[in-house]
């Protein structure tokens, strides 16, 4: 099994990871890893420390032990546009758009990082940082084709409904081309119909795009469906980990979930 | 009675019996407005991008006039020595970025606030120890005369003034609109996480905010200078900035111009025609009263965000 932990399809190793605030434990001794291609969800009740994973995978938040392998490559604290710029893209749980830039300015904010003319060039707005404008320009119609979300193009986006919003930030963390994609609760406050469709773009993206992606969500049903693997926190413990139906079965999870009772 | 009288009765008579002379003021006052505007200009930048609302502009201002004086009156030419001025004042930004800002990330508004205070008597100590604290001329071959147009005096001081302010103003809405450093700028404005996750790194982007604020510093030093001379009061002409803000909105390039030519036109209109009502020199605290009045029924400004909180 530690022959196949450094094989190289894996793209994420999480070591040992433990973060606090102060006296609060978020995180404890965590590990698991990800596999190049696969989709894999971080699932637990309120407050189980899955949103600081995340935070600690992208580089908001720096734990106090552990380290993180991304691409071969080990480190202990690292800053959000370092990540970035390895290839990690996510979204927020609470949508983190640039409220008053339109949908496709802020798709093209993700193509920042690719954008390789200087800002004299760009503030004369002549030549190479033209063409670059369009190359990107083109980028970023290419992924508001795959959202399907061309009649919003120019609108602000803080006008637009919650789902959709959401749907022009999984735009935004495209547009990166990321290796890695991270997704706090795609699909919270969605109606059935827009869950479906996030479930459809996102084992779209999987499929087509090859990106691996590691998602947090509440909806059971959901989580089983479409991931590979799933990891259980709990209480910033790591419960299990495995596949759905192991995952399914597991008593500790099933206690966690459904309450236990004690004697 | 008579006071009603000089209120609320002889400037209308005024105004109506020389409509000529009115618009010489309104457009004297435009011509004073686009210099407050211009102050404002640098606060917005360095808001909208970063948050800060930086106390230090007008000591920058200063700075920058000071240095530009000293190198000319070392014999450097006038070209030169602006190019060098503009070179100092993004050295100065860089250092503001090594020295301050980084090491004050994600803490509050009111701690980087107190920071820039700190910035402000720095600034304005070694700008006075390097150049001395006398009151100096600057003359960089901006034509100061008046002449006579369609029976109103202008001058062309001011003139030139308005029309460098509007270059710079479109220069920098069009930099903010359609680059993709202007919509960094924009996504950092927005939201300093976001941004940081689409990888945007903050601290090469508050390098760019804080050069692009000393340069507009640079330039409303220049215009002020020539205007009123090269002296420690130019700090003062902050001070002016915070109504056209506050009118303005502070988050509003737009809104900083435009909140400029009001207080610029009402000063003007105020203290020629209600003046006498008040004994004379409103032009002082006219734009503070409306800023009051503004903080009171329209806090965010004419142009700004508004403040809608939703739950």
């Amino acid at each position: 099994m530690s022959e196949q932990n450094r094989s190289p399809d894996i793209l994420l190793n999480v070591e040992g990871i433990s973060l606090s605030f102060g006296g609060v434990k978020a995180l404890n001794n965590i590990s698991f890893d990800v596999r190049k291609g696969e989709i894999r969800a971080i699932i637990g009740p309120n407050g189980a420390g899955k949103s600081s994973m995340l935070n600690c995978i992208n580089g908001f938040y720096h734990p106090q032990e552990g380290q993180i392998t991304f691409k071969g490559e080990t480190r202990k604290q690292m800053q959000p546009h370092k990540a970035a710029e390895q290839g990690i893209a996510r979204t927020f749980q609470n949508i983190a758009l640039f409220k008053g830039m339109s949908t496709l300015d802020n798709i093209m904010t993700g193509r920042n990082l690719k954008m390789k003319t200087n800002f004299l060039w760009q503030a004369l707005h002549l030549g190479p940082a033209r063409r670059e404008e369009m190359q990107h320009r083109e980028a970023a119609e290419r992924v508001i084709d795959f959202l399907e979300i061309e009649q919003i193009r120019k609108t602000p986006v803080g006008r637009l409904p919650y789902g959709l919003q959401k749907r022009v930030e999984l735009g935004r963390a495209l547009a990166a081309e990321p290796d890695l994609l991270l997704l706090d609760e795609p699909m919270a406050g969605m109606n059935h119909e827009e869950k479906e469709d996030m479930c459809r773009y996102i084992l779209d993206v999987n499929d087509q795009l090859g990106t691996t992606i590691v998602l947090i969500e509440h909806d059971m049903s959901v989580v089983m469906d479409i991931s590979d693997r799933v990891v259980v926190l709990d209480y910033g413990k790591l419960l299990a980990d495995g596949t759905p139906d192991v995952v399914r079965a597991n008593q500790d999870v099933i206690n966690a979930y459904l309450g236990v009772t004690h004697e | 009675m008579e006071f009603m009288e000089n209120v609320f009765v002889l400037p209308f008579l005024d105004i109506a019996d020389s409509p000529v002379f009115f618009l010489e003021v309104i457009i004297s006052g435009l011509l004073s407005g686009v210099m407050y505007s211009l102050v404002a200009l640098g606060f917005v930048l360095i808001f909208k991008a970063s948050g800060v609302f930086n106390f230090a502009q007008g000591a920058m201002v200063l700075f920058a006039a000071l240095t530009l004086v000293g190198l000319m009156e070392q014999g450097v030419p006038v070209v030169i020595a602006i190019l060098l001025t503009a070179l100092l004042m993004v050295v100065l930004a860089i250092l503001i970025e090594h020295m301050m800002l980084r090491h004050l990330v994600n803490q509050e508004g009111i701690i980087l606030f107190m920071a820039t205070i700190g910035l402000n008597f720095i600034l304005e100590g070694v700008g006075q120890i390097a150049w001395g604290s006398d009151v100096k001329k600057l003359d960089i071959g901006i034509p100061d005369q008046s002449f006579e147009y369609a029976g109103m005096l202008f001058n062309t001081l001011d003139l030139s003034a308005a029309l460098i302010a509007a270059i710079m103003v479109t220069t920098l809405a069009l930099f903010f609109q359609y680059t993709g450093t202007g919509r960094a700028l924009r996504a950092v404005a927005d939201d300093h996480q976001a941004a940081l996750s689409v990888g945007i790194p903050l601290k090469s982007i508050w390098i760019i905010v804080w050069s692009v604020a000393g340069l507009v510093a640079l330039v409303a030093g220049i215009l002020w200078g020539t205007k009123v001379g090269v002296q420690f009061s130019l700090v003062l002409i902050a001070l002016k900035a915070l109504p056209v803000l506050i009118l303005g909105g502070f988050t509003s390039v737009p809104g900083a111009i435009i909140g400029g030519l009001i207080i610029g036109v009402g000063e003007k209109v105020v203290e020629v025609y209600w003046g006498p009502a008040f004994g004379g020199a409103i032009e002082g605290w006219f734009a503070y009263m409306l800023a009051l009045a503004f903080l009171m029924f329209r806090p965010q400004g004419l142009f700004g965000e508004k403040i809608i909180e939703r739950v």
